[in-house]
């Protein structure tokens, strides 16, 4: 069974469907087509359902999923960080876009 | 393959029930009482009390009653009795009723006392779950079932797997000819353009914006945002970050079928051919769940990743989640389990069949865990506040 699934291949992050532990080597799977995904290193502990960085991405930067983008990044993420409220942002809602 | 047919209750007005409950209606929060009454002495009747319905006026009030009067002439419901502190608006709502040819009886409390309409409603109410006692649940095809689809507690197994599960049954059920509603406004935030793109008629998408855009522009004029309600503490621990992502979940659970209509709050549902069908709504689910249900659904579809333990005292809603976890620690109140396509153990149209079938079971009279819980929330949407 894959650790973590990824929605499209255009996104820069995947779900995990089992509790990841820190420093475990883990693999995904593109449901759009079953295919193999990217085998990587988990940086933080991933709670399934959590989602874990594919690959470096830039403060700034849109987070991916669905092929689109879901918030910014509100400071630089590793690969096989854990990607969540304290590093992401909705690109929505008034109070974010002028704080 | 063959298509399948259900077992309903067929109402004076041709439309389809799954239920066949004696409601009791209070027109305002002091009827509660009285209410709850006759539901205490008279067997098989369903009291469906709420706080709301003095001074409220415009708009809020033509919802109130939208909703109380829907709610009477719901397919699922055989007959109603409407009791209130005054005569005038419990007739307004009791008209309503009527015109779908079911039997309703008014009871104004004013001039009466709580104890002699008691007696008098609880009389009527006997009478009338006598009535229903002898309606026969008969063949109808599936084109006749209007149902609706929400989520709640959602995580991102929702959008990964029990969603799209039931976006799965979704096609198939407007294949055969049923009708689906959804709404949920706030929580398509980042995905409105996806679902307007849905909308062929351009007059409907119009509509569709325009309402997502009144909603958008409410919420600014409150001086605040979503964040902090929009993802909920629950979408927060189960994996979801911001508002777009969990929208891009949500809108997975409508499948591929074009959006055909369009309704605002008052709005009542079209009949004809089968479509799947926007309603603006709150995402709260018993808000969402009761307006559905006063638009004519008669069942509904309930995904949740958290584990949400919503119910609807005219509507049965089946709860399905992917969550190994959640189906683990909340088993009681989950009546289909998807996590296997989680997992990858099956296919999308495996666990898709799996929900399209338990449908089936419920609309012909299977209970959902929600039905046995008691779970009867009955939440009408208030607009703004009462004179």
């Amino acid at each position: 069974m894959p650790h973590f699934l990824i929605h499209n291949k255009q996104d820069n992050v995947g779900v995990a469907i089992t509790d990841i532990r820190r420093g475990e080597e883990i693999e995904g799977v593109y449901i759009e087509d079953m295919s193999q995904g990217p085998k990587l290193k988990a940086l933080d502990e991933i709670p399934l359902g959590h989602k874990i960085a594919l690959k470096d991405i830039r403060q700034g930067e849109f987070v991916i999923k669905y092929g689109r983008p879901i918030g910014s990044a509100i400071r630089d993420i590793r690969m096989g960080e854990h990607v969540h409220v304290h590093n992401v942002k909705s690109n929505r809602w008034s109070k974010w876009k002028n704080p | 393959m063959e298509k399948p047919v259900i077992k309903g209750y067929i109402r004076e007005n041709g439309s389809v029930g799954v239920r066949n409950y004696v409601a009791l209606i209070p027109v305002d929060d002091l009827s509660n009482t009285a209410v709850l009454g006759v539901s205490k002495l008279i067997r098989g009747t369903v009291p469906i009390p709420h706080p709301y319905g003095r001074l409220q006026f415009g708009k809020d009030l033509e919802l109130l009653f939208h909703i109380l009067s829907g709610i009477g002439s719901n397919p699922n419901v055989a007959s109603a009795i409407v009791i209130g502190i005054e005569e005038n608006w419990a007739n307004r709502i009791a008209d309503k009723i009527a015109e779908t040819g079911k039997s309703v009886e008014v009871f104004p409390i004013e001039g009466n006392g709580d104890l002699k309409v008691i007696e008098k409603a609880s009389r009527k109410a006997k009478e009338f779950v006598q009535e229903a006692s002898e309606k026969q649940r008969t063949e109808v095809d599936l084109s006749s079932l209007v149902l609706s689809i929400k989520c709640g507690e959602s995580d991102t197994t929702s959008g990964l797997a029990s969603n799209p599960a039931t976006g799965y049954a979704v096609d198939r059920l407007i294949d055969y000819g049923a009708t689906v509603l959804f709404g949920e406004t706030s929580e398509l935030t980042g995905a409105e353009d996806i679902v307007a793109s849905k909308i062929i008629d351009p007059l409907l998408r119009e509509k569709f914006m325009k309402i997502y855009k009144e909603y958008v522009s409410f919420i600014e004029s409150q001086g605040v945002d979503l964040l902090g309600s929009q993802p909920t503490e629950g979408n927060i621990k189960g994996g979801l970050s911001t508002i777009e992502e969990k929208a891009l979940g949500n809108i997975q659970k409508l499948g591929t079928k074009p959006i055909t209509c369009v309704l605002d709050y008052l709005d009542l549902l079209p009949k004809g051919s089968s479509r799947l069908c926007f309603v603006n709504t709150s995402s709260a689910a018993a808000e969402a769940v009761t307006l559905f249900a006063a638009k004519g659904s008669v069942l509904h579809l309930f995904t949740t990743g958290q584990g949400n333990v919503i119910g609807n005292p005219i509507i049965p809603v089946v709860k399905i989640s992917a969550n190994p976890k959640t189906i683990a620690s909340m088993s009681e109140h989950i009546d289909v389990d998807v996590s296997d396509l989680l997992q990858l153990k099956v296919s999308l149209r495996e666990a898709g069949e799996r929900i399209f079938n338990y449908t089936i079971r419920v609309a012909n009279g299977r209970l959902t865990s929600a039905e046995i819980l008691q779970h009867d929330e009955f939440s009408p949407t208030k607009l703004y506040i009462s004179a």
